[in-house]
């Protein structure tokens, strides 16, 4: 039984390496791994039915002017008349350097706080873990709770913040943090990164972890200052652990939506709309479907350019991997 | 030669004192982002023991001058109808998050593995495609699934939810746990067909329990993201019995309240299972982010 097995396998190895050797194959290839599909089976299958199928339709609807109401039966085709009218409206504009702003901001921020933190939490020293623990937990509570918390906090008479600005006489009154145009979007990217900055440190630990302590030692000998080592050693060992923590980073941030949703519902005059909220409102609010789903290709094609560096940095990494 | 001897001991102490100022630098940083991370929980707590009429004072009272746990008592009460809503929230929110953490891990596990041993062609191109998922966001598939669970005849159920919080913790499960069996040594497995075991005995009795600690972070991940999972709650579902508890909780608060002892204790409640969850079992996280995804 046993030597029958193994037959099998180093059969089936030579086999492989036979019809890499030629590429007319392909088919008898993926007939010979037809196996090897049942345990991935489920995944695709899943992700085609949930994500195969709303690209398609998002694509097509965008070319419709729609009814309100989703009588989708009803839809005319327009052409380009959705990208036009997105285009040249101002709102556009100003949302998108909202969101840039948003994107940007709180993905650098946050990823410089957490690898900082991470840092200082690297040596031993008493407390850490309970200090880790806790420096973690705004990362796990729900946005929606964020949200809130971060709103009574805000709070243009009863927050915490205007009190302590007032009783320090700094300020005459509280000031209006959420409900100013100026300070709204700087306000909800404080929440933003209070909620991010812990998995940024995570990941940062996780990639301190890597650095081989030898090498450190080492340089120390040498005589690296502080600084020097973790220029010249720590840093370099790290680049691939930054590079997907921003690119995580700045994709979640770029999708976000509860904090300026529940917050401020994109206002004070579109002050801070991010595209995602300001898609949701054409959508479901305005119930203006087409421009919504135009808006939505677009925001397609800059999160392929984006996925174009995503993936590269990741299987930069399997490559990694795999040589190591 | 003695030179070096010399300057030795001076350059030493300055370094030192280099180290010390980084080391300070260090503490004061960790000491305000614990005010910062803090801070804002602390005041949550605070504010859900206070009176509705001491939450609405100017400057604040620091510490309520009678802490009261009002506001607890009328969310799990389930005589009253609040409580009823909310405790009716909180068990939706438990059915989904679990059936979805199982059934991601159920087919994570598999997928991760094969993206892992095989050599199927095609496998780059579907490990990318399933990484991919994860750049786009939830409005993207908003509208087109909102129609598909219209058309499934999901709308208003847990299921409509269970099927897309599926999607969106597959990559980086399958990510993770990728990363995990690319780490566990093949020999492994063809020693124990060497020994008879079949492919998938070797993979459940020999990959399996070494995959553990993946596994229970890809589980983790899974729950709190369906717990914490706010915008497909909020558009496909619209019965009252029904709702999430991000979604339910908007639903009670409404735009212009005042009971911000009641919400900050709500969302204090929503918040327990989800970070001692986390807290009991986050080295597991630590663990398979550092052996799985970040290994060099």
């Amino acid at each position: 039984m046993g030597r029958a097995t193994v037959t099998i396998v180093t059969g089936k190895a030579e086999a492989r390496q036979r019809v890499q050797s030629g590429r007319s194959g392909v088919l008898r290839e993926i007939w010979e791994h037809r196996a090897d599909y049942a345990y991935v089976l489920p995944a695709i299958a899943v992700m085609l039915v949930v994500i195969a199928y709303p690209i398609y339709y998002t694509i097509e609807l965008s070319f419709f002017k729609t009814p309100p109401g989703l009588q989708l039966r009803d839809k005319t085709f327009i052409g380009f008349d959705n990208y036009t009218t997105i285009l040249t409206s101002e709102v556009f504009w100003r949302v998108t350097w909202n969101t840039l702003i948003w994107t940007l901001g709180s993905t650098l921020i946050a990823f410089v706080l957490g690898f900082a933190t991470a840092l200082a939490l690297h040596r031993e020293f008493v407390g850490r873990g309970v200090l880790r623990a806790i420096l973690i937990i705004p990362w796990v509570i729900s946005a929606v709770a964020a949200s809130y918390i971060w709103k009574w906090i805000y709070h243009s008479d009863f927050g915490i913040i205007g009190a302590v600005l007032v009783g320090l006489g700094l300020a005459d009154r509280p000031p209006n943090f959420i409900d100013s145009v100026n300070t709204v979007l700087p306000s909800l990217i404080v929440v933003n990164i209070w909620r991010e900055f812990p998995f940024a440190m995570i990941m940062m630990m996780a990639g301190l972890q890597t650095v081989p302590e030898q090498l450190l030692r080492a340089a120390q000998v040498d005589g690296a200052s502080a600084w020097q080592r973790f220029w010249h050693v720590t840093f370099p060992h790290l680049r691939n652990v930054s590079t997907v923590t921003i690119l995580l980073l700045a994709v979640a941030n770029f999708n976000s939506f509860i904090i300026p949703w529940i917050m401020t519902g994109g206002g004070p005059s579109n002050a801070s709309h991010i595209w995602i909220t300001h898609i949701y409102e054409l959508a479901f609010g305005r119930q203006r479907w087409g421009v919504a789903s135009a808006y939505s290709v677009l925001l397609f094609l800059t999160l392929m350019t984006l996925g174009y560096f995503y993936v590269r940095a990741l299987s930069g990494n399997e490559r990694q991997e795999g040589s190591a | 030669m003695s030179t070096t001897a010399e300057t030795a001991p001076r350059s030493l102490s300055r370094r030192r004192m280099r180290v010390d100022g980084w080391r300070w630098t260090g503490r004061i940083f960790l000491a305000f982002m614990l005010l910062y991370t803090a801070v804002p929980m602390i005041w949550m707590l605070i504010t859900s023991i206070k009176s509705g009429f001491a939450a609405l004072q100017f400057p604040p009272q620091w510490w309520p001058d009678e802490p009261t746990l009002a506001s607890y008592e009328k969310l799990l009460d389930p005589q009253n109808s609040v409580g009823q809503d909310f405790l009716r929230f909180f068990w939706n929110s438990l059915f989904v998050s679990t059936v979805t953490t199982i059934l991601s891990v159920i087919v994570a596990v598999p997928a991760a593995y094969a993206f892992s041993r095989f050599s199927f062609p095609g496998r780059n191109f579907l490990f990318f495609a399933v990484l991919l998922r994860n750049m786009f966001p939830a409005v993207i598939f908003l509208v087109p699934l909102f129609i598909l669970m219209r058309l499934l005849g999901l709308m208003n159920t847990h299921g409509s939810l269970i099927l897309t919080y599926l999607t969106f913790g597959l990559p980086l499960a399958i990510w993770l746990l990728k990363g995990f069996y690319d780490n566990i040594p093949v020999q492994l497995e063809q020693a124990a067909r060497i020994d008879g075991a079949t492919r998938f005995q070797a993979f459940i009795l020999i990959v399996m329990p070494l995959s553990t600690p993946g596994i229970i972070a890809t589980a983790i991940y899974s729950f709190i993201g369906a717990w914490n999972e706010y915008i497909y709650a909020y558009t496909f579902l619209t019965k009252n019995d029904q709702l999430t508890l991000p979604v339910g909780i908007q639903r009670f608060f409404s735009e212009n309240t005042t009971d911000f002892p009641g919400l900050m204790a709500a969302s204090f409640m929503m918040s327990v299972p989800v970070v001692v969850l986390f807290l009991v079992l986050q080295r597991y996280f630590v663990r398979a982010l550092t052996e799985g995804a970040v290994k060099h």
